[in-house]
């Protein structure tokens, strides 16, 4: 009688040490169940459908994929989504600079990483408005340039085919260097200044220590800020709904301002769930290889 | 005591029950952006006919117009679809091809649809069948502001009649000034309504060829590119369209603003300086003669589950008297016959609001809407705008980008 009591406490802590993390996780993994699995999932099954939200689904089988196949407009919207991703190199090193010269010069300015944090804050909407303005014809840039005497003519920045993704892409480049800036801020703070002590000593200039110290030492976080602003470069739209509405002659096109107008403009929406499969699996792709390529660094590494 | 309480709780509930009488009908009714404007107006016509009808209320929700198409699919796809819904011509159309609203050829009856004028009753029009029960019309209207007119030594008492005389004054106005003129209304696929306004047909009378690359159609588009080039109005005019033009008039940038009368009241509440040296006139018809009648329609989705009232209170919304009085409120353009037989709309006036107006009253019964319905409507309009964007930034000739156009239509169509 006693020995089974002793027997039933002994197990139950034991059900509980295992049950506990799980209940733990539970909200969450509810959470991202209902709101993230389940939609993907259905997102994904619906690609092979025909479906309008009015009618019930149709199943199509791969008939959505083929269409895209031949459909200029998609590869006009891969393409611009693809050479958005130049903004990432450019982001990540300007980041890393800016984060370099935070952390050194500016220890305890605390306004100073404010200011660079304070894009990220502001609403993309305003933020695009804003950048509208100042690329207007009779805009502050074109206005400075001018004074400098740059430019003959005003650049149409914004209505220019050839110059209107690059312009976007400084916006996506402008909002998003603070917040990358303090995920290097944090990687900084990570790494003793005992390496750059040695490296000191040993004889390292400031260029070396930059190259062959830190940089390496900063490589966990590199990984994860390119992964990151590699997903949102190719699944840009705000910036472009706001500021250029895709235009001019689909110069601006993204893949998720394609999808947009396919599920919510055309009423396709098994096409536009295609469309956000083959996203995925691009990203998916650029991911991987990414990791493959920026996995070793780290103190561990050392 | 606990006993007979509960008695007079219940015999007080089964009271309420009786009292609320026959069945409701609830009848949700969707409108465009009239809150806070019109909420008065629309108000009373709820109260009244609710008063009229004691078995149907009315649930009234006003909707922004960017968000009503979304809004719309997430109500019917979520099962709780409004029963009368206002939609432009364009979202009528896109929902009758997505099989989403109610014939209303078939629910309204022959005497009740007489009433309408027969033009703009066919606003929405697809496949033979009608989706919507027009509501009010918004012709573009000419606004001009005086000093600039004044200062590019135009005649302000003479704004251009014609689109002839429109395209002049512009040019003259942006040499002489050094401000824009006007940024025509060829954004998207806006340069359709250009063509048809021109008297040029888009499609072949069946409806099953595209026609637009005509020698007609090529001059009218090169003259456009023509001016584009020249900087006779703005680079933006192609992507931000009739808002852009609003903000650049607003700003005392753009001389000419040829729109819905309804963003005047923008130009009043943004810049009231603006406003005051603003003058309105007819617009100036293209060589076709043919004015726009922008329709707002009442339509009926089908997963309303009360169409029969649905029908009839839309019938009753747009009815003579309710039409006229809404009219009086704001510059919009009856649907019926009745309401525009009303002297306000025959009496000419002194100023050029009054004669505008009576000039547009004039058209209600031979102009209609010029949206283009055709199957596969975002593909062919995607096509079109980039043909027309490829023709302005000199990436083909105007010839080339509507071959091209004209060619991916027949495809299709």
């Amino acid at each position: 009688m006693e020995r089974q009591a002793v027997a039933r406490s002994r197990r139950a802590p034991a059900i509980r040490r295992i049950l506990t993390p799980y209940l733990f996780l539970l909200p969450a993994l509810g959470l991202l169940a209902a709101f993230t699995f389940y939609p993907v999932a259905l997102g994904t099954v619906l690609s092979l459908f025909e479906y309008n939200v009015i009618a019930p689904p149709r199943f199509a089988g791969l008939a959505n994929f083929r269409a895209l196949w031949s459909d200029r407009y998609f590869w006009i919207a891969l393409e611009n989504s693809v050479t958005y991703l130049a903004v990432v190199p450019v982001l990540q090193g300007c980041a890393i600079l800016l984060a370099l010269w935070v952390h050194r010069s500016a220890r305890g300015l605390g306004w100073l990483r404010a200011a660079y944090y304070l894009p990220v804050v502001t609403s993309i909407v305003v933020v695009g408005m804003l950048w509208r303005w100042l690329y207007d014809d009779a805009g502050l840039v074109n206005y400075l340039l001018l004074q400098l005497r740059l430019l003959h003519g005003p650049v149409h920045w914004l209505s220019d085919p050839g110059i209107a993704l690059y312009a976007v892409m400084f916006v996506t480049l402008w909002k998003g260097l603070g917040y990358y800036m303090v995920i290097y801020l944090a990687g900084l703070e990570a790494i003793p200044p005992t390496f750059a002590e040695a490296a000191a000593i040993d004889g390292a200039g400031p260029a070396q220590q930059l190259w062959r110290v830190t940089l390496p030492l900063l490589r966990p976080s590199i990984l994860l800020a390119t992964t990151l602003s590699a997903i949102s470069a190719l699944r840009v739209f705000e910036e472009v709904y706001v500021m250029t509405g895709g235009g001019p002659i689909y110069a601006t096109y993204t893949m998720f301002y394609y999808m947009f107008d396919q599920a919510f403009g055309a009423l396709h929406l098994g096409y536009a769930a295609a469309i956000g499969v083959v996203l995925a699996a691009v990203t998916i792709g650029l991911s991987v290889a990414n990791f493959k390529l920026l996995r070793e660094g780290g103190l561990a590494y050392y | 005591m606990t006993r007979s309480l509960v008695a007079l709780v219940m015999a007080l509930l089964l009271a309420s029950g009786v009292a609320r009488a026959a069945p409701q009908a609830r009848v949700e009714f969707w409108t465009i952006s009239l809150q806070p404007f019109f909420t008065g107006y629309i108000q009373g016509l709820i109260n009244r006919y609710e008063h009229d009808h004691p078995g149907v209320a009315i649930r009234w929700i006003d909707v922004p117009a960017q968000a009503i198409d979304q809004k719309l699919l997430a109500a019917i796809a979520g099962g709780v679809s409004p029963d009368v819904v206002n939609l432009n011509t364009e979202g009528a159309l896109r929902l009758a091809q997505a099989h989403a609203l109610a014939d209303l050829d078939a629910a309204v009856p022959p005497a009740a649809r007489a009433r309408y004028f027969p033009n703009i009753w066919g606003a929405t029009r697809y496949l033979g069948r009608v989706y919507g029960i027009p509501w009010y019309v918004v012709p573009n209207v000419l606004a001009y502001n005086r000093a600039l007119f004044r200062r590019a030594g135009l005649d302000p008492a003479h704004p251009p009649a014609s689109e002839e005389a429109f395209i002049q004054a512009a040019t003259a106005i942006k040499e002489r000034t050094g401000v824009y003129g006007f940024m025509p209304n060829v954004d998207g696929i806006r340069f359709l309504r250009v063509f048809q306004e021109d008297g040029l047909p888009i499609l072949s009378p069946d409806g099953h060829r595209a026609v637009f690359n005509g020698p007609d159609h090529v001059r009218v588009l090169a003259r456009y590119v023509a001016l584009f080039a020249r900087d006779v109005f703005p680079r933006d005019t192609l992507q931000r369209g009739y808002l852009g033009a609003t903000e650049r008039y607003a700003a005392g940038q753009l001389a000419m603003l040829t729109t819905g009368p309804q963003f005047l009241l923008r130009v009043r509440t943004d810049s009231p300086d603006v406003y005051r040296d603003t003058a309105v006139a007819p617009y100036p018809l293209g060589r076709g003669r043919i004015l726009d009648l922008p329709t707002m329609s009442l339509a009926v989705p089908l997963a309303s589950r009360h169409r029969p009232e649905a029908v009839e209170f839309a019938l009753f919304v747009t009815n003579d008297p309710n039409q006229l009085a809404f009219c009086h409120l704001v510059v919009i353009f009856p649907s019926t016959r009745g309401a525009a037989a009303d002297p306000y709309f025959t009496r000419g006036g002194a100023t050029p609001e009054e004669r505008a107006r009576v000039i547009a009253a004039r058209e209600l019964g031979s102009a209609r809407d010029l949206t283009v319905a055709v199957p596969h409507s975002d593909d062919l309009f995607r096509v079109f705008r980039e043909a027309v964007e490829r023709a302005f930034f000199g990436r083909m000739t105007p010839q080339q980008a509507l071959d091209w156009a004209v060619g991916e239509w027949n495809g299709k169509l």
